[in-house]
C-alpha cells in the first residue's frame, strides 16, 4: 500500500473552468454485457499532450474511437473544441489507430495524399508537406513503392504523416510508439513535442510507461474501463512523495531485508531501488545500508510512473467516487 | 462531395489498374468472338477441296448425281437458296466456295472397288459412294472415307441423296421435271416478329444469343468485381483502414463511393467493349453471313448498357454486404450463394421468358429486383415491353440498390467492432436498429 492514498484528481480549480479541446464527461460504453469504459471523465487542455494509460483491454481504445466519433457512447457527453462532435470537426483532428490501417495495395505518396484529400488538403499542397515529412521520416527511397513492401514500422510512419498530414488542431493516436525501433521512436517523440509547442493537442494511449513519463503533461490511468488516476503528471508524482530510494553499494545486502524500513525492492544489477515502508526514515536505511556496506550512490527519488501505474492497477478502484 | 468523389476515385483507379481489369475487358471479348467464330471458320476450313469419287452404274446417271451434289452442298450454305437449289439451272448459279471435287466412276467392278479403298488409304480421294443400281435396289448404298465425318456429316448425305434418289425415281416413273420439282420442293418458314408495327426478320436463335451473351458478361463481370468488391470491404475492416477512413468520411459514403467507383469500372467496360465490338467485331460478323442477322438496334444497346451497369451494382452491393458481415474471405464465400443463386435463377428463367414474354408470370418475374437485370434486358430483346413496366422494373432495381447500399453501410460501421465470429442474423438486425449511419 502507499504511504499516501494520492489524489485522484490533482488539477487546479482554474484549469477546470477552462474549457478543453476534448472533454469527456461521465462517458459509458457497453459491449453486451461487457462494460469496456465505465463512466470516464477527463479533460485535455489545448497544446497539451495527454497521455491515456492502462494494461490491455482497459478500455483506451474504446474511449479514443468515441472521441473521434467512430463509436457512440451509451450514455455522457464527449465535447471537442467545445461543442459535441460534428462531422465538420473531422477535418481538425487526426487520427492514427491501433492496428496500422492502409491500403497494402495502394502506393505509399498515393495513399498519403489520399488520406491528405479526405481530410480537405488540396492535392498539391498535401504533395509539397509530404515531401518534407517523408524526407524527415527517411521514407523518401520509398514513396513509389506499395504499401506491403514496407516493413511495419515504416508502414507505421507512412501511417502517422498520413494522420498529421492536414495539420490538425487534434492529434489522437493509439499506441502510436509500438513497434518503431528506437531511432525512430526517438524521432516520433521529437515530432510530438514539436507538434505541442506549436499550439496542437494531442491525445495518446499507451501502456509503455516510458513514453508517457517522457512526453505528457497530464495523464489518465484507466484499468477496467475506470479511471484510477487522473491529472498533472507532476503533482501527481509530487502527491505519491519522495518514497523512493536508489541506492548503489558494495558488499553486505542485508539491509534490504530489513522489513520495518524496506517494503520491497528491485535489484537492477547495477542498483537496488528500494521502496521505503510506510513512515520509514529514509535516513535509518542511510545508516543501517552504510553500516555493512560501501555505498556510492544513494538518492531519494520521485516514484516512476510504472511504479505509480502497477501501485494504482493492482489497488481496487475505490477512488471512482472521487471522480 | 469532396470525400465521396474522393473515394470513387480511388477505388475507381484501384480496380481498373488491376490485372484482372485488363484481363476481362479486352480479353473475354475477344474469347467470345473466337467462340463465336472460330468453328464456324474451322468447319469450313477443314472441308476445303475435298475430293470423292461417285462410283455409278451409268456416267449419265453419275453427272447428274455430281449436278445434284454440289448444288444441294452450296445451298446448305445459305437457307434462302432452297428453291435455286432444287431447279436444275445451277450451272449458272455462283460457287461461293469451291469446297468439293466429285469424279463420276461408271466402273462398278470389285477391281475397281479395290483400287478405291487402296485410294482413300492412301489420301488420293478422300472418300467414294458406292451408288450402283444394285446398291440402291437394295437400299445399301456405301459411303467410304477415312473418317465418320466429312463430306458433310453423314446425316446430310443421306438427306442430299434421297432427294436425289426421290427426284430420279418420281422422275424414271413418268412424271416432269415440274411435277417432280413441285412434289420436291420443301417448305421453309421464315420468323417474322412484329414490332411497333414494323416486320422484323432476326430470328429466334439471334434474339436468344443477345441475352445469353448478357448474361454471361453480367456473370462474369459480377462474380469477379463483385468478389473484389467483398475482399475490398473486408481488407479495409481487418487493416483498420476503415477506423482511418470514419475519421474522415461516413461510412455511407465510403459505402457509395466503393459502388459508385465500381459502377464507373462496369462503364468503363462497356464502353471499351462497345468501342473494340465497332472496330473489330463488326466487320468481322458482317463477313460471316450467318451473323448478319446480329444486328442490334441502339435500343437494345442502351438497354444492355442500362441493366448491365445496374445489375452489376446490384450483385456488388450484395457482395459488399457479404463482407461487411463476415470477417473473413472464407467465411464470405461461404455466403457466395446470396449472388449466385438469384444469378442462377434467372438463367434459368431466362427459356420460359424468351419462349413467353408477355405471360403474366413472366411480367412480374422480371419486375424483381434480383431478376431484372437479365429478365427485363431479355424481354426488351425478344418483344418490348410497355414503357410502364420497364421503367418500375427500373425504379424497383435503383430503389434496392439504394436500400441495401445504406443497410450495408450501417452493418460496415458496426462491423468494426467485430473480432472473429460471423454475427448471426438476429444480431444483424439489432446493429441496423442501433446504428444510425
Amino acid at each position: 500500500m502507499a504511504p499516501t492514498s494520492p489524489p485522484v484528481s490533482v488539477r487546479s480549480s482554474a484549469a477546470r473552468n477552462r474549457a478543453g479541446t476534448v472533454e469527456l464527461n461521465v462517458v459509458r460504453k457497453c459491449y453486451g454485457d461487457f462494460v469496456a469504459v465505465d463512466d470516464i471523465s477527463f479533460s485535455i487542455q489545448p497544446g497539451k499532450i495527454y497521455g491515456l494509460l492502462g494494461p490491455n483491454g482497459a478500455g483506451k481504445t474504446s474511449t479514443l474511437r468515441m472521441i473521434i466519433g467512430i463509436i457512440v457512447p451509451d450514455s455522457g457527453q464527449i465535447t471537442v473544441f467545445g461543442e459535441p462532435l460534428k462531422r465538420e470537426h473531422k477535418d481538425r483532428f487526426g487520427y492514427l489507430p491501433e492496428e496500422r490501417g492502409l491500403y497494402k495495395k495502394m502506393k505509399v505518396l498515393e495513399h498519403v495524399l489520399f488520406l491528405a484529400q479526405l481530410k480537405g488538403l488540396s492535392s498539391a499542397e498535401a504533395l509539397k508537406r509530404a515531401r518534407t515529412w517523408f524526407d524527415r521520416f527517411e521514407l523518401s527511397a520509398w514513396t513509389g513503392k506499395k504499401v506491403e513492401e514496407l516493413s511495419k514500422g515504416m508502414q507505421q510512419k507512412v501511417q502517422f504523416i498520413g494522420a498529421i498530414l492536414h495539420d490538425p488542431e487534434l492529434i489522437v493516436m493509439d499506441e502510436p510508439f509500438s513497434g518503431l525501433d528506437p531511432a525512430s521512436t526517438v524521432l516520433l517523440k521529437d515530432v510530438l513535442l514539436e507538434l505541442a509547442k506549436s499550439g496542437k493537442t494531442i491525445l495518446f494511449s499507451t501502456h509503455g510507461m516510458d513514453q508517457a513519463e517522457k512526453l505528457c503533461h497530464s495523464i489518465c490511468l484507466v484499468n477496467h474501463g475506470r479511471v484510477v488516476l487522473e491529472g498533472d503528471l507532476n503533482q501527481i508524482k509530487a502527491g505519491y512523495g519522495r518514497c523512493n530510494v536508489q541506492i548503489k553499494y558494495d558488499g553486505d545486502a542485508h539491509f534490504l531485508q530489513e522489513s520495518r524500513l524496506v517494503q520491497s525492492f528491485n535489484d537492477y544489477g547495477n542498483y537496488v531501488e528500494v521502496r521505503l515502508a510506510p513512515s520509514a526514515d529514509a535516513q535509518e536505511l542511510l545508516k543501517l545500508a552504510s553500516a555493512g556496506a560501501r555505498l556510492s550512490k544513494f538518492e531519494l527519488m520521485e516514484p516512476s510512473l510504472e511504479e505509480i501505474f502497477i501501485d494504482a492497477v493492482s489497488k481496487p478502484a475505490v477512488e471512482k467516487t472521487n471522480a | 462531395m469532396r470525400n465521396l468523389w474522393l473515394i470513387i476515385k480511388r477505388e475507381y483507379l484501384e480496380r481498373v489498374r488491376t490485372r484482372s481489369f485488363l484481363i476481362l475487358t479486352l480479353l473475354l471479348p475477344a474469347i467470345m468472338t473466337v467462340v463465336m467464330i472460330l468453328p464456324a471458320k474451322l468447319a469450313t476450313m477443314g472441308e476445303k477441296a475435298q475430293h470423292v469419287v461417285v462410283v455409278t452404274s451409268t456416267t449419265q446417271f453419275g453427272e447428274m448425281v455430281r449436278q445434284r451434289f454440289l448444288s444441294a452442298m452450296t445451298a446448305t450454305d445459305n437457307d434462302d437458296d432452297d428453291d435455286a437449289a432444287s431447279s436444275q439451272s445451277n450451272a449458272s448459279k455462283p460457287k461461293p466456295e469451291q469446297e468439293y471435287v466429285i469424279d463420276v466412276d461408271a466402273n462398278p467392278t470389285d477391281a475397281e472397288r479395290d483400287v478405291l479403298r487402296d485410294k482413300v488409304s492412301s489420301q488420293a480421294i478422300d472418300g467414294y459412294l458406292w451408288l450402283t443400281d444394285d446398291a440402291i435396289a437394295s437400299g445399301k448404298v456405301s459411303w467410304t472415307s477415312r473418317s465418320m465425318a466429312g463430306f458433310g456429316e453423314r446425316a446430310r448425305l443421306s438427306e442430299t441423296l434421297n432427294r436425289i434418289l426421290q427426284y430420279d425415281r418420281l422422275s424414271s416413273s413418268g412424271l416432269t421435271a415440274e411435277q417432280t420439282e413441285r412434289l420436291l420442293k420443301p417448305i421453309k418458314v421464315e420468323a417474322v416478329r412484329v414490332e411497333h408495327g414494323h416486320e422484323s426478320k432476326g430470328s429466334g436463335g439471334s434474339k436468344f444469343l443477345e441475352v445469353v451473351v448478357m448474361v454471361m458478361l453480367l456473370y462474369m463481370a459480377v462474380l469477379l468485381y463483385g468478389i473484389s468488391v467483398m475482399r475490398s470491404v473486408l481488407e479495409e475492416k481487418t487493416s483498420r483502414i476503415l477506423e482511418v477512413l470514419l475519421s474522415s468520411a461516413t461510412s455511407t459514403q465510403l459505402m457509395a463511393g466503393k459502388l459508385l467507383g465500381v459502377g464507373a469500372v462496369g462503364l468503363t467496360q462497356i464502353l471499351v467493349w462497345v468501342v473494340l465490338a465497332g472496330v473489330f467485331a463488326f466487320p468481322a460478323m458482317a463477313m460471316q453471313p450467318s451473323f448478319s442477322e446480329l444486328q442490334i438496334p441502339l435500343g437494345v444497346l442502351f438497354a444492355f448498357a442500362l441493366f448491365f451497369l445496374l445489375g452489376y451494382l446490384l450483385y456488388s452491393t450484395i457482395y459488399a454486404t457479404i463482407g461487411a458481415i463476415t470477417t473473413t474471405e472464407q467465411e464470405g464465400q461461404q455466403l457466395q450463394f446470396l449472388v449466385v443463386i438469384p444469378l442462377v435463377l434467372s438463367v434459368f428463367m431466362l427459356g420460359p421468358v424468351v419462349r413467353n414474354p408477355d405471360a403474366p408470370a413472366m411480367v412480374w418475374m422480371s419486375m424483381v429486383p434480383f431478376f431484372a437485370p437479365v429478365l427485363m434486358y431479355a424481354r426488351i430483346v425478344v418483344q418490348t415491353p410497355p414503357l410502364w413496366q420497364i421503367a418500375l422494373s427500373l425504379l424497383l432495381l435503383i430503389g434496392t440498390i439504394a436500400g441495401i447500399m445504406v443497410l450495408c453501410a450501417r452493418i460496415y460501421r458496426i462491423g468494426i467492432l467485430i473480432y472473429g465470429k460471423r454475427p448471426n442474423l438476429p444480431e444483424i438486425l439489432k446493429w441496423l436498429k442501433y446504428a444510425k449511419a
